[in-house]
């Protein structure tokens, strides 16, 4: 159990970690994350599940490296055991028939959607999928999301997407040159989840967006991960953590995830610290 | 039922055939009653407050041997007993504690585990003053009850010292061939613990299946090093497991397998003691404030996560000068507390109701006070006030006035239109109760939910709507105390042995 089986460098900040556990692979579902903590002095993260082999009994998950967390996570080398995993949570993602759909993924997104678009492709959708990252460097896993996607386009930072406009023109290009489009689902960094959410809001497309909110347990006990959506609060750990993105209070989204930042701060100064004196 | 009767079939009889074996006898009357009745009550020596404030040990340091048997002495080893029927899981009261008296330790700890597997907490956190003390016939004479939660402790921490160990009941193995019937227990806090402990000792294999990381449950996640040391539920669950108990942490019932998984996978009966996770809030503006929180956030931070050894430690807590924790209950004291030793300046109790209502434990708002926690009763926040960046600065409350009794049987009370005031604080607290947490129970098809979102059993049995399920503890009760989640335990696990004989 926890064993890890490989982690790889995608890109320069992303791994791709490979971990054994037979039982979250044989119950996982698209949209859903585990729970992971890197050792024994370790935080409880979440991260999305990228990919399942219920065969081998492994799961694959995708992660950017940014606190002291993921920091720990990308140290790890196969044979290691992580502390702890625990999963599948969340509720799945909702597996459309036959639709036309939108997926947009940027940083980890993009390993996190693989498992819908192959569940939609799967129910007969007709999927896009719109890698964003900042530069060609940025982006992993083309050929196997290629696999599972009709079409397969990007938008990167470094040439078309510098300013919002360009962004909301390329969104509403691709909405009008494919009317059957019946929805969005977005994951990765908040802010590309809100600026495609309030572009699709303009031209009146459905979105849902996979939200990544503070959390602690993963189960519903705490509350860490409250989020607004409509006006009302929801557990994004148990009620989500897919959410109406049009629904979305982003100020409060944004405020509550950044709840611990000089305690990050500190962290990662000690972390630092400590790989300094260990070498 | 009154709370002193002996009601429990058979138990008069039990306790009545101790009390007259021959060296009772002599040991009662080798002191008179009159000198007994003449010893006052050893008081249980602690930290002093202001050490203790600024470290997460505990408060309560234990009586010494000499000391339990000068307070085991106390105790007139009465003809009725009714100590024992204010224990929810009927320990044999005098039995152990004169067991304490004749210097016999691992006789008196025996004694108290035929009944209770977590003598070690229970000793810690049950609400004695309400229970088996509020009974004591010393109570009556109007002298203070014997300390029987000091006692148990005792005996069970003589027996947690590293040089010493006690030979433990092993699982009784089943007769002949027959293979051992799987019972899948969820949720490894009280309640699950003892209907494990009580079915391996009747030869059942039985698994427990735990969400979190570490077992415990509420034990575990909620309650604060400074009141149960990890080492002390760390030794009680070695001897749960030491009975043939397996527990599985990070396994979440509903999520990683289904309740038909397990079924499927030869499990033959269940017990549901998926406590009450829920945190409740208030539903007020502002709620969602940066610097507002659960209880349950903040002392799993601080507890199960050790974030109060940030960042030695990864998972950090959400710090405070000015805390104002709301609520009155145990959780409420634990989380004011915890505020306290984290470094908060003042930390402050807001209560609905007055003193007399507080739910929490006697011992918990004793030690609260000493070490300087400011109580505000009959006040009630109605909103939360930020600082447009998202984090809290202030809120504002409001003066309420008791009326009738409610439902609950206390005075309901009831807002003064007018009295609103505001005050700056920099986090708040919300302690103001738990529900059953959704996630499984919601997932099991055909099984009948209360009002509250509790389980309903049949309370005789604590049988569910479905065959071969069984729940007790807080996903029935709502929040309640770990001894009565423990007495759950107890009853569900003879009727889980009934359930399986017979099919």
């Amino acid at each position: 159990m926890n064993k890890i089986i490989q982690n790889n460098r995608l890109v320069p900040n992303i791994f791709h970690l490979v971990v054994e556990s037979p039982e979250i692979a044989a119950a996982a579902r698209p949209g859903q994350f585990v729970i992971v903590i890197p050792d024994e002095r370790g935080e409880r993260i979440p991260i999305n599940i990228a990919d399942w082999d219920s065969r081998k009994g492994t799961i694959d998950l995708v992660f950017m490296v940014l606190g002291v967390s993921t920091r720990k996570l990308a140290s790890l080398k196969p044979g290691d055991f992580l502390e702890a995993v625990a999963g599948p949570l969340g509720k799945p993602a909702e597996v459309a028939r036959a639709e036309e759909v939108l997926l947009v993924g940027g940083c980890y997104g993009l390993a996190g959607l693989y498992p819908l678009a192959r569940a939609l492709k799967g129910n007969g959708c007709r999927v896009i999928f719109l890698s964003e990252a900042r530069g060609q460097t940025f982006l992993y896993w083309e050929d196997k999301i290629r696999s599972v996607a009709d079409e397969f386009l990007t938008i990167l930072k470094e040439d078309c997407f510098r300013s919002g406009e360009e962004l909301e023109k390329l969104i509403i290009g691709l909405k009008s040159e494919r009317p059957h489009l019946a929805r969005a689902v977005v994951m990765g960094c908040s802010h590309l989840l809100f600026m495609i959410t309030e572009i699709t809001r303009k031209i009146g497309l459905k979105t849902r967006v996979n939200l990544n909110p503070i959390m602690v347990d993963g189960t519903g006990m705490c509350g860490a991960c409250r989020v607004t959506v409509n006006g009302k609060t929801y557990f994004a750990c148990v009620d989500g953590p897919e959410f109406d993105g049009h629904g979305v209070d982003w100020k409060e989204y944004f405020e509550r995830r950044q709840a611990f930042l000089s305690q990050e701060e500190m962290a990662l100064l000690n972390l630092g610290r400590k790989i300094e004196e260990a070498e | 039922m009154k709370k002193d009767e002996l009601i429990e079939p058979g138990l008069k009889e039990r306790l009545s055939s101790e009390r007259e074996k021959g060296w009772r006898k002599a040991l009662r009357q080798s002191i008179s009653v009159q000198k007994r009745l003449s010893l006052p009550r050893q008081p249980m020596p602690a930290q002093p407050p202001a050490q203790r404030i600024k470290n997460f040990s505990e408060v309560n340091l234990g009586y010494t041997l000499k000391m339990a048997q000068e307070e085991a002495r106390r105790c007139l080893d009465c003809g009725y007993p009714a100590c024992v029927a204010g224990c929810p899981v009927a320990i044999d009261i005098p039995s152990f504690i004169k067991y304490i008296e004749a210097g016999e330790l691992e006789k008196a700890l025996n004694k108290i585990r035929e009944t209770n597997g977590l003598p070690a907490i229970c000793g810690r956190v049950c609400p004695q003053e309400i229970q088996c003390e509020r009974n004591c016939n010393l109570v009556k004479t109007g002298r203070e009850p014997v300390a029987i939660g000091h006692l148990e402790r005792f005996v069970a921490d003589y027996f947690n010292q590293p040089q010493l160990s006690l030979s433990t009941e092993k699982s009784v193995e089943s007769s002949g061939n027959e293979v051992k019937k799987k019972v899948a227990v969820i949720g490894s806090g009280p309640s699950g613990l003892t209907v494990a402990a009580d079915l391996a000792r009747l030869g059942y294999s039985v698994t427990v299946f735990e969400a979190l990381h570490l077992p415990g449950g509420v034990l575990a996640y909620g309650i604060p090093e400074f009141r149960l040391p990890r080492s002390i539920l760390q030794a009680e669950i070695n001897f749960i497991k030491s009975l043939g108990v397996e527990i599985r942490t990070n396994f979440i019932v509903g999520k990683t397998a289904t309740l038909s998984d397990l079924k499927a996978a030869g499990f033959s009966a269940f017990f549901l003691g998926t406590g009450a996770g829920l945190p409740s809030f208030m539903n007020i503006p502002g709620e969602n404030l940066l610097g507002v929180c659960s209880a349950n956030e903040y002392l799993t931070r601080v507890n199960l996560m050790k974030a109060y050894l940030f960042p030695e430690f990864d998972t950090p807590f959400p710090a405070g000068r000015k805390v104002a924790v709301i609520g009155g209950g145990n959780v409420a004291m634990d989380a004011v507390r915890t505020a306290l030793r984290l470094g908060a300046k003042e930390a402050i109790i807001y209560y609905r109701r007055s003193r007399a209502e507080m739910p929490a434990r006697v011992e918990e708002i004793k030690h609260a006070e000493e070490e300087g926690i400011v109580f505000n009763f009959l006040t009630v926040p109605v909103r939360f006030l930020g600082d447009g960046k998202g984090k809290l600065k202030g809120m504002i409350l409001q003066k309420l006035a008791l009326g009738e009794p409610d439902s609950s049987g206390r005075p309901r009370p009831i807002p003064i239109p007018g009295s609103e005031f505001e005050v700056e604080v920099d986090l708040v607290v919300m302690a103001i109760g738990q529900s059953p947490n959704p996630l499984l129970i919601k997932e099991i098809e055909g099984l009948k939910l209360g009002r509250r979102g509790n389980v309903e059993v049949d309370l005789d049995t604590l049988a569910c709507s479905l065959p071969g399920i069984y729940a007790g503890g807080d996903v029935v009760r709502g929040g309640a105390t770990v001894i009565l989640a423990m007495g759950d335990g107890r009853k569900a696990a003879k009727e889980i042995d009934k359930f399986l004989k017979s099919c």
